[in-house]
């Protein structure tokens, strides 16, 4: 599955990976509002921070050509809008819609292909997100993988009990089997949480994760998101300014 | 349909993830009280949703579809916790599978993980424990689906992405085939779920104000269905605000706070639209904490 791409993106030791959750995550965010935001001159704007984020993935250590595909992954959802916005003249709207929609998808993959979601969620917790809503996020990110295996699983047995031969069985009980599927799907997911949540309580779960290492803010990610801001700003206020 | 970013008009989205910062915290403060077992069941239970989506129900010919599982999961969770496990699921969607956009996160949420799914589960909650179980079902699965289609469609709308007459009427027609299969596959699961352990539903408890329900659900029903005949007939809505008047003045209050921010912004010198930003991003981020911080205490108490 595509995922361990991104968590072996993720463990890199770049000076970008090494730099505070929070700071990166601040980045992001004023990049993806300055974006947003910028109208007139967008098309200039976006090229510029398109390089800017060119620079990060190299300065990160990934891999250039699997990154930027990757988040074109947003691209069949915006083509299909921008074709429709091309049926009712708005061509100016189109482009908008593909080159904004893509730039946001690579900041936001470059931001989480460089903080594993962990660190990412742990810098979340210092601000005002509700933890309870965290930890879900966590677990769903941990367990996301191994219920995904055993509905894969369930899959392969299916077909090598003949399910897979749609013309043999009629579609209605194609359709009664499926959903068997996913109620013992979800029953055994329900038994997993409980066998889980037993376990944590064993090893004296006190209601929050322990990370491994502890994050600080320093110096150089002040200076990091200093420099990423007053890039990010400048770029797009003189290119405003000149055009 | 997750929107991603770029989509929505700053107005817009802005608005949406303001809008959601206060029902987030109030579902989440509501499922946590309930038990502390919750975290690990609600995350695996979002990764069920995930996975479920790899089996594949037949529908036409050569045609397949999945569980999208907002009605499930209120059913057999409950509405309060259901909602966490949805947003859970859109976060992990946009920042891990490039699904969805981060600052439209707001708008999906509102759509999908709060409306939508409160939508679905007021038919539920008014016949859920009697005779019209399965056709409650039904409809409330179908609703989760088609209510949270049609505002992202509007909420498109409103930021000005253009869609051809046609187009809108084929989308809509797509979000009601979906809707229909939805309800099919929420109710064959549910049966399957029951026929093992009767114990995974919820029934709805016999509340007393019936009457407020009913309200809501026919307002659901109205402006769903409403929607749908408008879509169908654009030219008519639209001759007919025109010619009582409303029209005119709709538009006006709708796009003048926007036009008068852009202009604002956009003729004044580079210096000032930075500190507007900058002070744009800190209000926000103000507001998010305070709203969370007293919606924590209140509900602490």
């Amino acid at each position: 599955m595509h995922h361990v791409v991104l968590d072996r993106w993720g463990c890199g030791l770049s000076p970008v990976h090494r730099r505070d959750p929070r700071a990166k995550m601040l980045a992001a965010l004023i990049f993806l509002v300055a974006l947003a935001t910028s109208h007139q001159s967008y098309l200039a704007v976006s090229a510029v921070y398109f390089a800017l984020l060119v620079t990060a993935i190299f300065a990160a250590g990934l891999p250039p050509a699997a990154v930027l595909r990757r988040a074109a992954l947003v691209l069949p959802f915006s083509l299909v809008f921008a074709a429709m916005s091309v049926a009712s003249g708005d061509t100016t709207r189109a482009i908008s819609l593909v080159v904004k929609s893509y730039l946001s998808a690579l900041v936001v993959l470059v931001l989480v292909s460089t903080t594993p979601l962990p660190q990412l969620l742990g810098g979340l917790e210092r601000t005002a997100v509700p933890r309870f809503l965290l930890l879900v996020v966590q677990f769903l990110y941990r367990y996301l993988f191994v219920i995904s295996e055993e509905a894969q699983h369930m899959r392969a047995a299916a077909a090598a009990k003949g399910g897979s031969m749609g013309r043999v069985i009629s579609r209605r009980r194609h359709f009664g089997a499926a959903a068997g599927a996913v109620g013992v799907l979800f029953a055994r997911s329900y038994a997993r949480a409980e066998a889980i949540h037993l376990a944590m309580l064993a090893r004296g779960f006190a209601g929050h994760f322990r990370p491994l290492a502890k994050s600080s803010f320093r110096k150089l990610d002040a200076a990091f998101l200093a420099g990423a801001v007053a890039a990010i700003v400048l770029l797009r206020a003189a290119i405003e300014a000149w055009t | 349909m997750h929107i991603p970013d770029g989509f929505l008009s700053t107005p817009v989205w802005a608005t949406l993830d303001l809008a959601v910062v206060p029902a987030v915290g109030y579902f989440a403060r509501r499922a946590q009280g309930l038990e502390q077992s919750k975290v690990p069941l609600l995350g695996v239970m979002g990764a069920f949703v995930f996975a479920a989506q790899m089996i594949n129900f037949p529908v036409g010919v050569g045609t397949s579809g999945h569980l999208i599982g907002a009605a499930l999961l209120a059913y057999t969770l409950g509405p309060a916790a259901a909602s966490v496990v949805l947003t859970a699921i859109l976060v992990v969607q946009a920042l891990v599978f490039q699904d969805g956009g981060t600052l439209a996160l707001g708008a999906n949420v509102l759509n999908m993980a709060v409306i939508g799914l409160l939508a679905g589960y007021l038919p539920y909650q008014i016949w859920g424990g009697g005779r019209w179980r399965r056709p409650a079902i039904f409809l409330g699965a179908m609703l989760s689906v088609m209510v949270s289609a049609l505002l992202a469609l509007s909420e498109l709308l409103v930021s000005g992405v253009a869609m051809p007459a046609t187009a809108l009427r084929v989308s809509i027609g797509l979000f009601m085939i979906y809707g229909l299969l939805e309800g099919a596959i929420t109710v064959a699961v549910l049966g399957a779920l029951e026929s093992m352990n009767v114990g995974f539903l919820r029934v709805p408890e016999a509340s007393v104000s019936h009457r407020f329900k009913w309200v809501g659900l026919a307002a659901i029903l109205l402006a769903t269905f409403g929607a749908l005949i408008a879509s169908a007939y654009p030219d008519g809505i639209q001759r007919l605000t025109s010619e009582i008047g409303i029209g005119s003045h709709g538009r006006l209050r709708i796009s003048t706070p926007l036009a008068n921010y852009e202009a604002a912004f956009f003729q004044s010198g580079w210096l000032r639209k930075a500190a507007a930003g900058v002070a744009g991003v800190v209000v926000i981020y103000g507001v998010c904490a305070l709203g969370g911080r007293i919606l924590g205490r209140q509900r602490g108490k």
